[in-house]
């Protein structure tokens, strides 16, 4: 028998409840469209938009029953993801060279799109379907192997419940600014003045809290007992687990680490976002979006914001959840980890690639025994491309920046505001412009000093 | 009534009836209606219901006193002080004429601003004036009391009038706060050098008396245990080390390599099939040579001191290091050369 089967019999049946919950919630859309959504003409009679999620929901239905009926002979068992398919997602991400440019500018992209299209995203039909989409996804997902060992880890189901409240809560925010803007633009009285949510402490907001606290208990009872632990064996400094994963919510601070030095990764960075963050309500001039959804009104702010919490954020944890494996290679989500999957990384230091590459000759040596002025000096003589770009991304572009594209930011900001952040997003749009860098040229370091654990 | 009465109705009738209670009281001539504010202000000298009333009283006259000068807060007056500074620079005022009655030279905060109570309405000094007297005494250059400059922001709260405390005669406002003051400094000094003490006696737990440790030389067999171009992994969980038999630099050596990635510090793994040691953690990948050449290890990995013991067996120090970004691996010590 196949020791790593796509499908059993308790896959196919718990698959069943999958559909059999689907299927519910779409009997309830059902009922939602049929007294709001209205008709349609179609071949001359008025046909109310509900029946076709009627049809959709009864189609779950079916496939329900059939997972329930045919959980008895699994390998017989028809409805599972394409081979074709699985095939091909694997190629292009697993692809070492391809697949994480690929995920990174997939998740830019659909970053831009969200923006540019909010008004679209946010008809609650639309948000629907982008749900129904992405459960069934996830649905046929499962039946493949490799897909169920990493999602279904205990570890990463709280991961996959994220992804879906990250993606809820995204699509709120939208509808509610959107309404808002709308609203401006008509001149109309915002969304939160026309319903005022005042309430009493005592007793609706004491009593909302105690039915929020209760159901939280209960949800982290039920998952007490269904999920174990992920324990592992008894620590050992001579053995690293394979792949060894950082918790869930640092696995962006752990991808940063795969380009830039540790104390860079480790200690400056992450002390940035959070002092940055912090320093947000310094920086911001813009006195609109007080107390109210909106986009337009603060379109600067929330995109930015959002650009450091999905891409950079959100989409890294994907990355290293679902997609780093063995030896933190890159593989497919439904591709097998290999241990011994070849991936050639050989990566190249600036200086390397100026002194061999471009002027054809030999690095500039440093000579360990002298003293630190002299190596100092023959650092600078090896590494001054590096220290020149580097330099001139922090200090020379921020006056830039003022002088062209953020000429009004600077006035309203005044010099020493604007400095910081200028300096923030700058520090922040580092990590993917190393990220591609890496990708595409196998850029290690701009400026590499190993002998002063100084590295850039 | 059929349904629930919501949050709204609740609170307007709430603001209803203080109003209406108000009224019935005696109203003093100082309760003007607030004038052009939103929320309806209860009349002064009068409890407030509710934590809005008191807000909305407080707003009513925040508006007001943006604008023109607002009755002064003294207690007498009957008015509510707009904030707690006011409250404290009111009672100051009072207080400081009150405890020293004597002091006719003092800054006679309390007779510039003492008229509240026999003056009409409306002709009393705000508590700006009040103060900007007082300090205009005490130290002009200082005062510049919150320009009138936006006139969307309500002027900055004055600082009490604190000046003239270093000159004054032992008082016993004065004698109550040191009183009051210095437990506070000594219960802080001593919380300070305890927990100081703490923190120097945690940093004592760095240097053990006693540390259990393998010792840092240990011998690993005779060199013909590590056959040319192989990896021992067979010290790696005892004592975290490879033993390497290679050709490095044209010569056939062997050398102890650390299990520690100069990266972040995780354990790399010696991959046979692929000839390099890998890092699980973020990638990084070595050559048999311990030299770095893919992910984000920044230098090679280290080795540690190898030596033929006199009783021909290899010798490993793992105390002393070499790092070949350092040019320590030109030394002798760390590589034992096979012939
Ligand atoms: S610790 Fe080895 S690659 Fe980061």
């Amino acid at each position: 028998m196949d020791p790593h089967p796509d499908l059993t019999s308790g896959v196919v049946f718990g698959l069943g409840w999958f559909y059999l919950i689907l299927f519910a919630m779409n009997a309830c859309w059902v009922v939602r469209s049929y007294k709001q959504d209205g008709e349609m003409h179609l071949f001359g009679i008025e046909v109310p938009k509900a029946s076709f999620w009627a049809l959709y929901a009864a189609l779950l239905g079916m496939v329900s029953i059939a997972h329930f009926t045919g959980s008895s002979q699994p390998d017989a068992f028809l409805i599972r993801m394409p081979e074709i398919f699985k095939d091909y997602a694997d190629l292009t991400i697993g692809n070492s060279k391809l697949g994480p440019v690929l995920f990174f500018a997939g998740s830019i992209v659909g970053f831009v799109l969200m923006i540019v299209l909010r008004e679209i995203l946010v008809v609650p039909t639309v948000g629907w379907v982008l749900l129904n989409g992405s459960l069934l996804l996830l649905g046929l997902s499962m039946t493949d192997y490799d897909f169920r060992q990493i999602v279904a880890k205990p570890d990463n189901v709280p991961i996959v419940a994220m992804l879906f409240i990250v993606g809820y809560t995204t699509w709120l925010y939208f509808a509610r600014a959107v309404d808002n803007d709308r609203r401006v633009k008509e001149g109309r009285p915002l969304y939160e003045e026309e319903h005022q949510e005042k309430i009493l402490v005592w007793p609706d907001l004491v009593y909302s809290e105690l039915v929020c606290m209760l159901v939280i208990t209960a949800v982290l009872v039920a998952w007490g007992i269904a999920l174990d632990a992920p324990l592992e064996e008894p620590a050992n400094a001579a053995k690293t687990p394979n792949p060894s994963k950082a918790p869930w919510y640092f696995l962006g601070l752990q991808e940063m680490l795969v380009y830039y030095d540790p104390w860079l990764a480790g200690v400056v960075f992450p002390s940035v976002i959070l002092g940055g963050l912090m320093a947000i309500p310094y920086i911001d001039y813009n006195k609109k979006g007080n107390g109210y959804y909106c986009f337009e009104d603060r379109w600067f702010a929330v995109s930015t914001f959002l650009f450091g919490f999905l891409p950079l954020w959100v989409a890294m944890i994907i990355l290293g959840t679902f997609l780093r494996g063995p030896n933190w290679n890159i593989f497919g989500f439904y591709e097998y980890w290999d241990v011994h999957k070849l991936e050639v990384l050989n990566n190249v230091n600036l200086s390397e690639y100026f002194w061999l590459t471009l002027m054809g000759g030999a690095m500039p040596k440093v000579d360990p025994s002298a003293g630190a002025a002299t190596q100092a000096v023959q650092i600078l003589v090896r590494e001054w491309l590096g220290i020149v770009l580097t330099l001139g991304y922090l200090v020379v572009l921020p006056p830039v920046m003022a002088a062209t594209v953020c000429r009004r930011m600077f006035h309203r900001m005044g010099f020493l505001r604007f400095m910081v952040f200028s300096n923030l997003m700058l520090l922040m749009l580092a990590l993917p412009i190393k990220m591609v860098l890496r990708w595409a040229f196998n850029l290690k370091y701009i400026v590499a000093v190993p002998e002063w654990f100084f590295n850039i | 009534m059929a349904d629930k009465p919501s949050t709204d109705d609740i609170l307007a009738k709430l603001r209803k009836e203080a109003q209406g209670g108000g009224g019935g009281d005696e109203t003093p001539a100082s309760a003007q209606p607030a004038a052009e504010t939103r929320a309806p202000a209860p009349p002064a000298g009068e409890t407030p219901t509710s934590t809005n009333d008191i807000m909305a009283a407080l707003r009513a006259q925040g508006g007001k006193a943006a604008s023109e000068p607002s009755p002064a807060p003294a207690a007498r007056t009957g008015e509510t002080p707009k904030s707690t500074n006011d409250i404290m620079a009111a009672l100051r005022a009072q207080s400081g004429k009150g405890a020293s009655p004597a002091a006719e030279s003092k800054p006679a905060a309390p007779k510039k601003a003492g008229a509240p109570a026999s003056l009409p309405d409306g002709e009393k000094p705000s508590v700006e004036e009040m103060l900007k007297g007082l300090r205009g005494e005490a130290k002009a250059a200082d005062t510049a009391p919150a320009k009138p400059a936006k006139p969307t922001m309500p002027p900055l709260p004055t600082k009490p009038p604190v000046a003239s405390k270093k000159k004054e005669p032992e008082t016993r406002r004065n004698f109550l706060i040191a009183l009051v003051a210095t437990p506070f400094a000594l219960a802080w000094t001593a919380f300070t050098a305890s927990a100081g003490a703490f923190t120097l006696g945690l940093a004592r737990f760095m240097m053990p008396n006693v540390l259990v440790e393998p010792p840092s030389t240990f011998k690993v067999g005779p060199p013909s245990d590590y056959p040319p171009g192989t990896v021992s992994t067979k010290w790696k969980a005892q004592f975290a080390v490879w033993l390497v038999h290679a050709e490095y630099e044209g010569k056939s050596l062997i050398y102890a390599l650390s299990t520690v990635c100069t990266h972040l510090g995780c354990t790399p793994n010696w991959l046979e099939g692929e000839q390099k040691f890998k890092c699980p953690c973020h990638g990084s990948g070595f050559y048999i040579n311990g030299i770095n050449f893919e992910g984000p290890a920044p230098r090679p990995l280290e080795r540690h001191a190898i030596r033929v013991a006199p009783d021909g067996m290899l010798e490993v120090d793992k105390s002393r290091k070499f790092q070949q970004e350092l040019g320590q691996w030109e030394d002798g010590n760390s590589k034992v050369e096979v012939v």
